[in-house]
């Protein structure tokens, strides 16, 4: 499926932040992530409403220690249909 | 973006895992130009069975290590130990720190850090061949020890010095495959004509498995009292990265054993074949038990979070911090948790390694592929369980020939435990997406919102297992269709899969006990205890009788 934005994911410790070079948003869960999502895409001005939008999150696994690293290469990726 | 995993060819040059295929495929593809009458792999060094009193009248440094010489030519036939050690060094020194470069490691703290693990790990694989702690008994030795002495041990593989010995008798008259019977001292001067038997007052007749128990108290010394010396190693310390380019180096010792072993008696290829569809069978029943039962207990008795409980019971029922991440990951949970848990699994995983091989060898003896495919599903990581694989198919094999005089095939117990964790690496994947498909259509509840792709099986599909099949494959292959190749081709490949493979088992060793640090239990909690009973009260004994109901009465084939 080919996403409309996508967005790096990480952990910060406390908030999952997704970015990019011109969005950033966050939330403490899954849920309050995407609608910080849907908010700072309306606020971005860049979509009409009503518009549809597949938003890709890959997980950067840079972000694991680098020991952890040779068990497992992947975290988990995710696209996210957003109505605005 | 940087380390995201977007198309199917991401990782290919900057994760372990795809690095073990090609450090393991290169060196097979040089193996295998010996079909051509290349020795690409002959430098490989080797180490030699040695005595110390011996050593010592006459130091030498070609007593402790050879080369290995592949006898696809003659290149490497003149060489020393020294030179054979400094070309395997810069060899795979060279290859490693590449694939470190790639991989966005510190490569100077990388090369330094392997330089010495290199040079340790050698240090110990040639200690631990030392005749006392690894020679056995001659099957002159052990059967007729009333003719013979019961002090006579060999110092090359016990068949080949079996052999020898009734070859000085033959030479001397005493035909003994004719049934004729030498007097004392007949005997003895066979013995004494032979280089490959030497007498010793004592001997444990530990085989390799000496060798890799050292390894792994070195790396456990060092990673546990040593620690500033482990931070600098931390680095190089791949255990992963060696065991899974080992089990690369395996796949050829497969084809290499299904094949040779298809024309004798007894039908090893058909053992082989049996080994693999129920070690399937057998992972399959483990994982559909054990991960509901640990993840009911963790949510019961232990009143865990739904996340905890779930990477927890991945982590211990399945196959390690690879299930723990890919579950974390399937459910969306903090990375916290699952890398909390892997430092619980690495620490258990070792505590597994030092107590199981011992133990199955000495609870069920004459139940080598039971005790292998429950080594398989207990132990966790890829690592500690092909570690723990090898110690155990040393031991065995040492026991059963002291206590029967009868030899097995080595490496059958070795295949057997990694067989069975190959297939539950490979449904970690499938496993992980349906866990994805339930949280975000289940827990979450979002369908049509939120899309999990089916590439995330590929993205967590364990890499090495394609080097591995393409090793073991091909070969059948050559052997099947090209069989006046199969000498040829078997040449370099007798460096790759004995020498050059047991060098990453060692690597192992060492790497493995050097990140292993106890101390990190501390503060673990209702965790540790959890995995501790779910270890032990359930993992271990259900493993057992799973194993034991699809592999019992199976026995490696016997060296004649």
């Amino acid at each position: 499926m080919k996403a409309d934005i996508e967005l790096s994911l990480v952990h910060d410790g406390k908030y999952w932040v997704g970015r990019n070079a011109s969005l950033e948003v966050k939330g403490v869960t899954i849920p309050e992530l995407d609608e910080d999502l849907k908010r700072g895409l309306r606020e971005s001005g860049d979509y009409a409403p009503g518009t549809a939008l597949h938003v890709f999150m890959g997980f950067d696994y840079d972000t694991f220690p680098t020991w952890l690293r040779q068990y497992h290469t992947h975290y988990f990726n995710r696209t996210v249909l957003v109505s605005l | 973006m940087s380390a995201v995993n977007r198309k199917w060819t991401d990782g290919m040059l900057t994760t372990e895992d795809w690095w073990a295929v090609w450090v393991g495929l290169i060196m097979f593809g040089a193996g295998l130009l010996s079909i051509w009458g290349i020795d690409a792999v002959g430098w490989m060094a080797k180490t030699k069975t040695w005595e110390w009193s011996s050593f010592w009248a006459d130091p030498n440094f070609n007593t402790l290590l050879g080369v290995s010489h592949g006898k696809a030519g003659k290149v490497y036939e003149g060489w020393g130990g020294f030179a054979a050690l400094i070309t395997t060094y810069v060899v795979f020194a060279g290859l490693t720190t590449v694939g470190a470069y790639f991989q966005k490691l510190d490569v100077k703290k990388f090369f330094l850090g392997f330089t010495c693990i290199f040079f340790i790990t050698f240090a110990a694989w040639m200690i631990g061949h030392e005749a006392h702690f690894k020679a056995g008994k001659t099957s002159q030795s052990a059967l007729q020890s009333e003719i013979y002495g019961d002090d006579v041990y060999c110092m090359t593989k016990v068949n080949k010095c079996s052999a020898s010995i009734n070859k000085a008798l033959k030479s001397m008259g005493v035909d003994v495959k004719a049934g004729q019977t030498p007097t004392v001292e007949q005997a003895a001067a066979a013995v004494d004509k032979t280089k490959k038997a030497v007498r010793m007052s004592w001997g444990f007749q530990l085989g390799g498995g000496f060798s890799y128990m050292l390894a792994l108290f070195v790396g456990l010394f060092i990673g546990n009292f040593l620690k500033p010396f482990a931070a600098f190693l931390s680095e190089a310390a791949k255990p992963e990265w060696f065991i899974k380019t080992a089990i690369v180096y395996l796949g050829v010792k497969l084809g290499h054993m299904s094949i040779s072993s298809t024309s004798k008696v007894g039908g090893g290829g058909e053992l082989m074949l049996d080994m693999a569809l129920s070690g399937a069978a057998a992972a399959f029943v483990a994982y559909l038990i054990f991960w509901p039962i640990v993840y009911a207990v963790g949510r019961k008795f232990f009143n865990l979070r739904r996340d905890a409980s779930a990477v927890l019971a991945s982590g211990i029922s399945i196959c390690g911090v690879s299930a723990a991440i890919a579950t974390a990951g399937a459910i969306r949970c903090r990375p916290i948790l699952p890398i909390a848990v892997s430092m619980l699994i690495v620490v258990f995983a070792m505590i597994e390694l030092v107590i199981l091989p011992t133990a199955y060898t000495a609870i069920a003896p004459e139940q080598p592929i039971v005790n292998a495919a429950a080594m398989g599903m207990t132990v966790k990581t890829d690592g500690a369980d092909a570690a723990a694989g090898a110690i155990l198919d040393e031991l065995m094999v040492a026991r059963h020939y002291t206590a029967t005089g009868e030899l097995w095939e080595e490496d059958w117990i070795l295949a057997g435990a990694v067989l069975t964790k190959i297939w539950i690496d490979v449904f970690i994947g499938v496993w992980a997406f349906v866990l994805a498909l339930i949280w975000v259509y289940k827990v979450e509840r979002k369908p049509g919102e939120s899309h999990v792709g089916a590439s995330e099986i590929w993205f967590r599909f364990p890499k090495f297992v394609i080097g591995y099949f393409i090793a073991w494959l091909t070969y059948v292959a050559i052997v099947i269709w090209a069989p006046e190749l199969g000498k040829a081709a078997d040449a370099g490949a007798k460096v790759v899969q004995s020498p050059m493979r047991k060098m990453m088992f060692m690597l192992t060793f060492v790497a493995i006990g050097v990140i292993t640090d106890f101390s990190k239990l501390k503060g673990m909690g209702r965790l540790a205890v959890l995995y501790a009973i779910a270890l032990f009260v359930i993992i271990a004994p259900i493993a057992y009788v799973v194993s034991y109901i699809f592999h019992r009465g199976m026995v490696p084939p016997v060296v004649s």
